[in-house]
């Protein structure tokens, strides 16, 4: 279980794990994940414990990409950097002299828990992200963490141990398919990547895939919604002549969705997971930002709720 | 065809051996690593009417866990306040002797593997969830997982988790299969509109206790200590599972029980309290750990069923144990789930499903417990072979006998002698 739980929502009755803590009088504990929330809820005097701190963090690195990209490294806390090493971990970011409105969702790119750091890659998009191209190295930048649902599927990455792997990536996207790159790495997985650079020429991640990466396919993966013919014959080939056991992309939800679906039209048993895309402001489930109800009517809190990607992306109402 | 049983306690084990006998492929799952559940911390079988109760099942031909128990038996036909002729099982004994029994059977015994939720299609249940995410299909299902905790419900409705043998905080909690499948759950009250009750005993570890009460329990099985008078708390018998236990005497003495452990008849009781009692001044509990706080909130998980075990309103779920009413002990979880399991290889075959007659204790209390989950005196009781409520029907009703020839008598004129041993497939 995440450390703040309970949360907020245990105090409204909208906890997303916790039967008794989502208006319910029984325990109804599907989704127990080590420790009951009720208990801790009790034991805190019926009270939510803090919801995420801020950070002050000192930018050690700044560096641009093609124009349109930046790259920070940040000095953290020992205990900061130890909570964000997991796949799918990710931070609000903005800079001290905004307000809260500012906070950015970014995606933890690596760690480095021997230096206490975290590297954040981030694309210059609107307001908020802009409005962080203006630090500088030695600069602060206030980062409030640590938040963890940033891969749909999580568990599938989690389990994966001495088989082979493939990663799909697209445009900044190569940003947070390091964490599941190095921990499949770690768990003695042959990692084949598919690379996408547009809407860039080149990719920033090149020194990662030498390191963890058996083979790197560069190809453009999509065209008009749909996926490239170069792109499903090298999924073709890979599949028949590879013993892949999970396929994770990071990427445009439109290109998760579609090699979902032709991953699961080829071979059932590969297993899938994808990068979490819903917009989000406040990463507590509070402000509704990430909710999504699809036809099952269940409401989701994509910031927290944990699940398959498949159960975020099939289903989905137009409007 | 496949039946899958949820839950490895008594019923379950149960339900798994006459399926097994009709002729099923059957798995088990249980969520912790021993068979039993809270038959781990139990022992007492035969005393009053469960005599006539295990007797019957046997005639029935699902007596294969009765003969476990005798054969394991510490203490043979001993007494104890409101109670006569009970045979205590060694707790220390039996749960290998159990697994070891279901292995020889062909059973798929499937230990720390939680099961979490259901895939339906229409009425019917397709296949289970593991916590792991794996799915399984199977043709019928049998859940027996009983009404115990999990933590929140330990919580919300007694005095917290005390750590008891299930041991929800290192398994996982219990998952009610049929309220996942869409059927809510009945609830049992211990008094109006209080739900759920106290398991109604604890375990001390014998060799904490001093030399002479280590010495009269090997030698009788039991021993009744006075408990100073101005400890004496007679409301704690109303929060009580175990009616047939909720007598004076167990308020006013502590009453020990030898299964291996000593078996301390009270839902809890502080420590600092029980070692001012002579002979307990070093008493230590081992079942619940905390023992001295709390005990296990039951019965908040029952699923209405038919007198044949099916889940109404599923086509191919049945229950038994607690699962299936406000039944309290082994014999009634052993009777319900012979009958379970027996029905789960009956409804795949199209066969008209058995139903115990009301002339056999064992099909008695089926029904009638049935009934009673009606009205809401009836959801306050508990029921069960051993005491209180049901034994004095049994005894009224002339279904108590210690004679074992006129049970046999009696299941052989209703046709239904070894009827579980029956392969019908």
């Amino acid at each position: 279980m995440p450390q703040p739980c309970p949360c907020r929502l245990a105090e409204t009755g909208d906890c997303i794990l916790c039967s008794q803590l989502a208006g319910k009088n029984f325990c109804d504990c599907c989704n127990f994940n080590g420790v009951c929330i009720y208990q801790d809820y009790a034991s805190n005097n019926y009270k939510a414990k803090k919801g995420r701190k801020y950070y002050n963090c000192k930018i050690l690195k700044k560096s641009k990409f093609e124009e349109n990209i930046i790259i920070f490294t940040l000095e953290a806390s020992d205990k900061l950097v130890s909570e964000l090493v997991h796949a799918g971990s990710y931070v609000f970011a903005r800079r001290p002299d905004t307000e809260t409105i500012f906070d950015t969702p970014i995606s933890i790119m690596d760690t480095d828990t021997r230096n206490n750091t975290i590297t954040i890659a981030i694309e210059l998009k609107g307001s908020k992200t802009k409005a962080l191209d203006v630090l500088n190295q030695g600069d602060l930048m206030v980062v409030k963490a640590p938040f963890w649902n940033g891969i749909l599927g999580v568990k599938n990455i989690n389990s994966a141990q001495n088989s082979k792997c493939l990663i799909v990536a697209r445009g900044i996207g190569q940003a947070p398919m390091i964490p599941p790159l190095k921990h499949l790495y770690t768990n003695n997985n042959e990692i084949i990547v598919v690379l996408d650079n547009s809407p860039y020429k080149n990719s920033f991640v090149n020194e990662y895939l030498e390191r963890y990466a058996s083979k790197v396919i560069e190809c453009n993966t999509i065209f008009r919604g749909r996926i490239t013919e170069e792109f499903n014959n090298i999924l073709d080939d890979l599949i028949c002549n590879n013993d892949i056991s999970l396929v994770h992309c990071d990427a445009a939800d439109i290109l998760n969705y579609e090699l979902m679906k032709a991953i699961e039209d080829k071979n059932k048993s590969i297993k899938y997971s994808c990068c979490n895309n819903a917009k989000m402001c406040c990463g507590e489930g509070v402000c509704g930002c990430c909710t999504r109800k699809n036809n099952d009517r269940k409401l989701r809190r994509l910031c927290k709720m944990q699940t398959e990607p498949k159960y975020i992306f099939e289903g989905r109402r137009i409007f | 065809m496949k039946v899958i049983v949820i839950g490895g306690g008594w019923s379950g084990c149960s339900a798994a051996i006459t399926a097994k006998k009709a002729g099923a492929e059957v798995a088990l799952f249980e969520k912790t690593d021993m068979l039993l559940g809270l038959g781990n911390v139990g022992g007492i079988m035969r005393n009053n009417g469960r005599y006539t109760a295990s007797e019957e099942i046997i005639a029935l031909g699902a007596g294969d866990l009765i003969h476990l128990t005798d054969k394991n038996s510490r203490h043979k036909n001993i007494d104890f306040p409101g109670h006569k002729h009970a045979w205590l099982y060694d707790v220390n004994k039996i749960e290998p002797a159990v697994g070891k029994y279901l292995e020889a059977m062909d059973i798929e015994v499937n230990l720390v593997t939680r099961v979490v939720d259901v895939e339906k299609e229409g009425d019917r249940i397709k296949g289970i969830y593991l916590s792991d995410g794996k799915y399984i299909e199977a043709d019928v299902f049998v859940e027996t997982t009983g009404s115990t905790g999990p933590m929140g419900n330990c919580l919300k409705y007694g005095n917290g988790c005390s750590m008891c043998v299930l041991r929800c905080p290192a398994y996982g909690p219990r998952v009610s299969i049929s309220y996942r499948a869409g059927i809510e759950d009945l609830k049992g009250e211990r008094e109006e509109d209080v739900y759920g009750a106290f398991s109604g005993s604890c375990k001390l570890a014998k060799e904490s206790l001093s030399d002479d009460v280590i010495k009269e329990l090997d030698e009788t099985g039991v021993v009744v200590l006075k408990i100073p008078e101005e400890d004496v708390n007679l409301d704690k018998l109303r929060l009580k599972v175990c009616q047939q236990y909720a007598l004076k005497e167990f308020a006013e003495n502590i009453i020990l029980l030898d299964t291996g452990h000593a078996k301390l008849m009270t839902s809890y009781y502080p420590l600092d309290k029980l070692r001012k009692i002579k002979g307990l001044e070093n008493a230590k509990y081992i079942d619940p750990y905390a023992g001295g706080k709390g005990n296990s909130i039951r019965y908040l998980s029952v699923a209405p069923r038919t007198n044949s075990l099916k889940v109404i309103g599923l086509d191919n779920l049945f229950c038994a144990g607690e699962k299936a009413g406000l039944f309290v002990g082994h014999t009634e979880a052993i009777v319900t789930g012979a009958l379970a399991g027996h029905n789960a290889v009956r409804n795949y075959l199209g066969m008209p499903l058995l139903m115990l007659p009301r002339s056999l204790s064992v099909g008695d209390i089926i029904a009638y417990v049935n009934e009673k989950m009606n009205s809401k005196e009836g959801r306050t009781n508990r029921y069960t072979f051993a005491g209180s409520e049901y034994f004095n029907r049994m005894e009224e009703m002339g279904l108590y006998t210690l004679d074992i020839n006129k049970i046999k008598g009696k299941v052989e004129k209703l046709n239904l002698t070894n009827i579980f041993n029956e392969i019908l497939i």
